[in-house]
């Protein structure tokens, strides 16, 4: 038992704490394309298109495009009162895909790191969308790399950021 | 030479890392977390504070009701990894402790150092949970124990944002100090927002359990 521990400790400590289960890269959707380039392919969690993907059959300009049976629709902003009263006041919305949101836990811990910031207006973890749902105030920005780092202090990994229409769904 | 080295090797993972099998034993940078459990053979509270993503430290304490042996320890938690997924996450933890074991034993009080390592992983999506948990404690005089339990569980129904999330829960633990070694124990888990409570009832011990931890 103890030898085991030991050599179990040693072998996990020789490796980062967040494991890469496939391909795992942040993306930034700008504006109101959607290049699948761009998409973030989740072996692990998500699809894998292979290697003879058409990309033609798709279509790229919808802001919440549905990939049909991959399940691929963007999810927009989710709204509460707080949200909307925030963006009535002129905040920007951002929409944040998460990864490995499955408990109430996880929603505290996002809400509380990012609630400490000034620049966030309002914030609402939603566990059906498995997104983050902030509104920035006027004037202040908050940037990929920022949300990013922010929810890597919560404990958890980001696979996209939506911004403004496309965090509203057109 | 072998236990020598072993020994030293347990001594400074105790010193590094932690853990213990209750929900999310590490929590956001900068937050506390208050743990209660009481199960067969314990009752034990963890006050711990994250300092990393991956590394929180906390002060231990536990009574061993059967030897009436109290432990008191600093014990931090590492996250070794984990890992993500849109719809899951699993987690694996590594925990340590070094502090007091104090027991009374006719009439005058003992007193070693005490030692412990732990192993912890899980892997849960919103309706199933599967998870298994490690213990090695060296009590010096007072004796050495090691537990192993494990647990798998499933939501009725996935509970949105701030609702109150309930699971079924079945743990099978196995403590080799203890006259009924292996056991089982169906509880109910009931998790809303910061707070989660487990309850549940030891069919070979006939004994209750019952957790409660909660995030501030």
């Amino acid at each position: 038992m103890n030898k085991t521990i030991s050599l179990f400790i040693a072998a996990a400590l020789s490796t980062s704490a967040y494991a890469d289960d496939g391909k795992h890269e942040m993306k930034h959707h700008s504006g109101g394309q959607m290049n699948h380039a761009d998409m973030n392919h989740d072996r692990g969690a998500e699809h894998d298109h292979g290697a003879s993907h058409e990309h033609e059959s798709h279509d790229h300009n919808a802001m919440a495009h549905d990939h049909g049976d991959m399940g691929m629709k963007a999810a927009t902003i989710t709204h509460t009162d707080e949200i909307s009263a925030a963006l009535a006041n002129g905040g920007a919305p951002v929409v944040v895909d998460v990864l490995g949101v499955v408990c109430d836990f996880c929603a505290t811990a996002m809400n509380k790191i990012f609630s400490k910031r000034d620049e966030v207006a309002a914030i609402y973890v939603d566990l059906d969308k498995k997104t983050l749902s902030l509104v920035i105030n006027d004037g202040s920005d908050l940037s990929d790399k920022q949300i990013e780092k922010l929810a890597k202090q919560a404990g958890y990994r980001i696979a996209a950021i939506r911004r403004d229409s496309e965090a509203m769904g057109g | 030479m072998i236990k020598a080295i072993l020994r030293i090797a347990l001594v400074s993972i105790s010193l590094m890392v932690c853990a213990t099998a209750i929900a999310r034993p590490v929590s956001y940078a900068g937050g506390w977390t208050l743990i209660e459990t009481s199960n067969r053979a314990s009752s034990a509270g963890l006050l711990h504070y994250t300092l990393n993503y991956n590394l929180s430290v906390g002060a231990r304490y536990e009574w061993q009701r059967g030897s009436d042996t109290r432990v008191t320890a600093i014990q931090p938690t590492f996250l070794a990894k984990r890992w993500f997924g849109r719809d899951y996450q699993a987690n694996l933890y590594f925990s340590g402790g070094i502090g007091t074991a104090e027991r009374d034993v006719g009439g005058i009080e003992n007193s070693e150092t005490a030692k412990f390592v732990g192993v912890m992983a899980d892997w849960e999506t919103r309706s199933l949970f599967v998870s298994y948990e490690g213990r090695r404690m060296n009590l010096g005089q007072l004796g050495n124990q090691t537990m192993h339990a494990a647990r798998v569980g499933w939501a009725p129904y996935e509970g949105d944002t701030g609702a109150l999330h309930t699971w079924l829960m079945l743990e099978v633990d196995h403590r080799e100090h203890m006259d009924e070694r292996t056991s089982v124990t169906p509880l109910l888990r009931f998790f809303k927002g910061p707070a989660l409570l487990e309850v549940g009832y030891n069919l070979s011990d006939s004994s209750p359990l019952f957790n409660f931890t909660y995030r501030f």
